[in-house]
C-alpha cells in the first residue's frame, strides 16, 4: 500500500483519468436505481464544501424558502394533493448530485449556485400556487388568488412586469411539467399517458402532450382568475391551449408567437398583440399599466443579461469558466423565460466572485477537457445532465448551448415604443422558436457561435417528435461533412425517457468517440451502466 | 470546571455528534435511499388511488367569456 498516494487521494480526491489511477465514478452507483452506495469522495476540501455549502445549505434554505413563501401548511397540503410536487421535488438533492458529479473546485462551486437559483424560483412558484389554490382552501378565492396571473410557460415573464409590484405571474406548466422532467423523469409519464388515454395520438411533441395531460388528470391548482396563453414554439401547442382553455375555464387571452419573426410587418403585428394583451390584463385586474415598474424590471433584467455576456466572454476565450454544461443550460433558460427575480441577482453575484478569481488566477476549471463542445437544438429534459457524464467519461466539455443563446439582447427603456419593440422581439424569439424552428438562417447560427466560443465539436440534439427539426436533419449532416465538423447526434423525445433511454444516448456517444474519434475513455467505469430506474 | 465551561463542552459534543450523523446521512446517500424506497412509493400509491374529478365532464362553453378583441 502506497501511504503517500493514499493520503494524497484522501486529501485531494482520486485523479480523474484511468491513466492516473482513476476515480471510477461508475462504481459508486447502485445498479438500476442510480442511488449511491456512497456519495463521491472529492477530497477533503471539496467533499466538505459539498456537504456543508451545497447539500446542507440547500436543504436548510429549501425549508426556509417554504416557510417564507406560503408556509409549511400550504406545502404539506400541496404535496398531498399534487403528484408533480410530491413525486418530483422531494428528491431534489439527487438532481444536484447528477448534475455536479465529478466536479471539483470552482466548477463545483459555480455550478451549484446556479442550481440554488433554480430551486428557490421553483419553490417560489409552487408555494404561490398552493397559497392561492381554491382547492386547498375550501373553494375560497383569497387575496393571493386575486393577485396572481396564470400564463403559459413560454409566455415570457416580462409581459407582466408592469403589474409585478402588485401581482405575481406563475406559469401553469413550468413547475408541474418542465422542471419535473429534469428532477424526476418518471413523473411526467403519468401526464403523457393521460392525454393519450383520452384519444389523442402519441406522435405529436410530448411536451404539448404532457402540458395538456396535467389538466386531463386534474393536477393543476386553481390559483388565478385569468390566464394568458400562446401557441408556444410550434402549432402542436395550439391544441394544448385548446384543452387548457376547456379545463382551466377562465378568461383567457391568447398571445400569438409569430413564426416568420424576421418580417418587420410581423413584428408590428406582434407589438399590437402585446398591447392587446396588456389591455386584457388591465381589464381583468382593474390596475393600469405601470410604466415605471416596467422600466425598473427591464433594467434589472438587462443587468442579468450583461453579466451573462461577461460569462460568455470568459467561456469563449479562456479555460477558466466555472460553470458546467447542464448548469449553464438550465439556469439560463429558466432565468430568461421566467424573467427578473431577486435570487438570480444573488446567485450571479456569487458566481461573479468565483469566476473573477478563476480568471485572475488562470485556473483551468475543466482540466480534462479534450473537446470544446457546443450543444445545438433542444435537449433531452430527462437527461439534461448528459454533459456532466460526457465530461467525466470522455472529456467532452459542453461550453455553450442553443438555449443559452436564444435571448441574446437587452431591452431599451428610453421610450415606450422602443421597449414595446424589444418586448416583441424577445417574445418572438420564444424558447425553441428562434434557432430550432425559426428557419434555416437561425438554425445555422450554429456555425457563427461555434467559432465565437472556440468549439471543435457539436452535440446535435434530435427531438424525434419535433416535426420542425426533423426536416433539417439531412441539411445538418451535409453541412457537417462540408465543413469537416465533428458532430454526434443525440436522439430523444424531450420529456419522454421511454423512447430513447439514457443508456442509449450514452451508447451513441461512446460509439462516436471510439469508432470515429478513436479515443479512449477517461473513466471506463462510466461507459456502460444501468440507470434505467433512476430519477 | 465552571457551569459555563460544562455547558460549552456539552454544546460542542452535541454539535459534533450532529455533524457526524448528518455527514453519515450525506455520505451514504441515506436521504436518497429513504426517498426512493419509502417516501416515493408511499406517495405514488397515494396519488394513484386519489379520487379525481373527471375533467372531460367539464362543459366547453365557447361563449362563456367575451372575445377580448381590442383596437390598440
Amino acid at each position: 500500500m502506497n501511504i503517500k498516494k493514499t493520503l494524497k487521494d484522501f486529501w485531494y480526491g482520486k485523479p480523474h483519468s484511468a491513466e492516473e489511477g482513476g476515480r471510477r465514478l461508475g462504481d459508486i452507483m447502485e445498479d438500476k436505481t442510480g442511488l449511491y452506495k456512497h456519495r463521491e469522495w472529492r477530497g477533503v476540501p471539496d467533499t466538505m464544501y459539498y456537504f456543508y455549502n451545497i447539500w446542507l445549505y440547500n436543504y436548510i434554505h429549501m425549508v426556509m424558502d417554504i416557510m417564507q413563501m406560503g408556509g409549511l401548511v400550504n406545502f404539506v397540503k400541496g404535496v398531498l394533493r399534487y403528484r408533480w410536487v410530491g413525486q418530483t421535488y422531494l428528491p431534489v438533492m439527487h438532481w444536484f448530485d447528477r448534475g455536479l458529479q465529478g466536479m471539483r473546485g470552482a466548477a463545483l462551486r459555480g455550478s451549484a449556485w446556479h442550481y440554488r437559483g433554480m430551486v428557490s424560483t421553483t419553490i417560489r412558484q409552487f408555494q404561490r400556487m398552493f397559497a392561492a389554490d381554491t382547492r386547498l382552501h375550501g373553494g375560497v378565492q383569497n387575496d393571493v388568488y386575486k393577485h396572481t396571473i396564470a400564463s403559459n410557460e413560454t409566455v415570457w415573464g416580462g409581459m407582466f412586469y408592469p403589474w409585478s409590484d402588485k401581482f405575481m405571474y406563475v406559469p401553469m406548466e413550468m413547475i408541474p411539467y418542465f422542471v419535473t422532467c429534469h428532477v424526476n423523469s418518471h413523473t411526467v409519464l403519468n401526464y403523457i399517458d393521460a392525454v393519450q388515454s383520452i384519444g389523442l395520438p402519441g406522435d405529436p411533441c410530448p411536451m404539448c402532450q404532457a402540458e395538456a395531460g396535467i389538466f386531463v388528470l386534474d393536477d393543476v391548482p386553481d390559483y388565478a382568475p385569468m390566464v394568458v396563453t400562446c401557441n408556444e414554439a410550434c402549432d402542436a401547442s395550439v391544441s394544448t391551449s385548446t384543452l387548457q382553455d376547456w379545463f382551466f375555464d377562465k378568461p383567457l387571452y391568447s398571445l400569438p408567437m409569430p413564426m416568420q419573426f424576421d418580417d418587420p410587418l410581423v413584428k408590428k403585428y406582434c407589438m399590437r398583440e402585446i398591447e392587446n394583451c396588456w389591455k386584457f390584463i388591465e381589464d381583468q385586474t382593474g390596475v393600469p399599466f405601470n410604466w415605471d415598474q416596467m422600466v425598473k424590471k427591464l433594467e434589472a433584467q438587462n443587468e442579468l443579461q450583461r453579466f451573462e455576456w461577461e460569462k460568455w466572454e470568459v467561456a469563449a476565450n479562456t479555460n477558466s469558466y466555472p460553470i458546467n454544461g447542464v448548469a449553464q443550460a438550465l439556469y439560463r433558460i429558466y432565468q430568461t423565460q421566467y424573467g427578473d427575480w431577486e435570487i438570480w441577482h444573488f446567485c450571479d453575484k456569487k458566481v461573479r466572485k468565483i469566476m473573477e478569481k478563476c480568471v485572475a488566477k488562470k485556473i483551468n476549471t475543466f482540466p480534462q477537457t479534450r473537446h470544446r463542445v457546443i450543444a445545438w437544438s433542444c435537449a433531452p429534459l430527462y437527461y439534461s445532465n448528459w454533459c456532466t457524464w460526457a465530461y467525466n467519461c470522455w472529456g467532452l466539455n459542453v461550453i455553450i448551448n442553443m438555449d443559452s443563446l436564444m435571448f441574446n439582447m437587452t431591452m431599451r427603456t428610453d421610450t415606450y415604443e422602443h421597449a414595446l419593440e424589444d418586448c416583441a422581439q424577445y417574445h418572438m424569439w420564444a424558447p425553441m422558436r428562434r434557432m430550432a424552428v425559426g428557419g434555416m438562417k437561425h438554425m445555422f447560427e450554429l456555425w457563427e457561435y461555434m467559432e465565437k466560443f472556440n468549439c471543435d465539436m457539436v452535440a446535435m440534439y434530435d427531438q424525434l417528435q419535433c416535426k420542425g427539426v426533423q426536416g433539417l436533419h439531412g441539411l445538418f449532416e451535409d453541412e457537417f461533412r462540408d465543413r469537416n465538423v465533428h458532430a454526434f447526434w443525440i436522439p430523444h423525445a424531450l420529456p419522454d425517457s421511454r423512447t430513447v433511454s439514457r443508456a442509449e444516448i450514452r451508447r451513441l456517444i461512446n460509439d462516436y468517440m471510439s469508432t470515429v474519434m478513436h479515443e479512449e475513455p477517461l473513466d471506463p467505469s462510466l461507459l456502460d451502466f444501468d440507470d434505467s430506474m433512476t430519477w | 470546571m465552571s457551569k459555563f465551561a460544562k455547558f460549552l463542552f456539552k454544546l460542542c459534543g452535541i454539535v459534533l455528534v450532529l455533524n457526524v450523523a448528518l455527514f453519515a446521512v450525506f455520505f451514504f446517500d441515506l436521504d436518497g435511499k429513504l426517498l426512493f424506497n419509502v417516501v416515493e412509493p408511499f406517495l405514488k400509491n397515494h396519488y394513484d388511488n386519489m379520487e379525481r374529478r373527471d375533467t372531460l365532464q367539464t362543459p366547453y362553453d365557447m361563449d362563456k367569456f367575451p372575445k377580448y378583441d381590442y383596437n390598440t
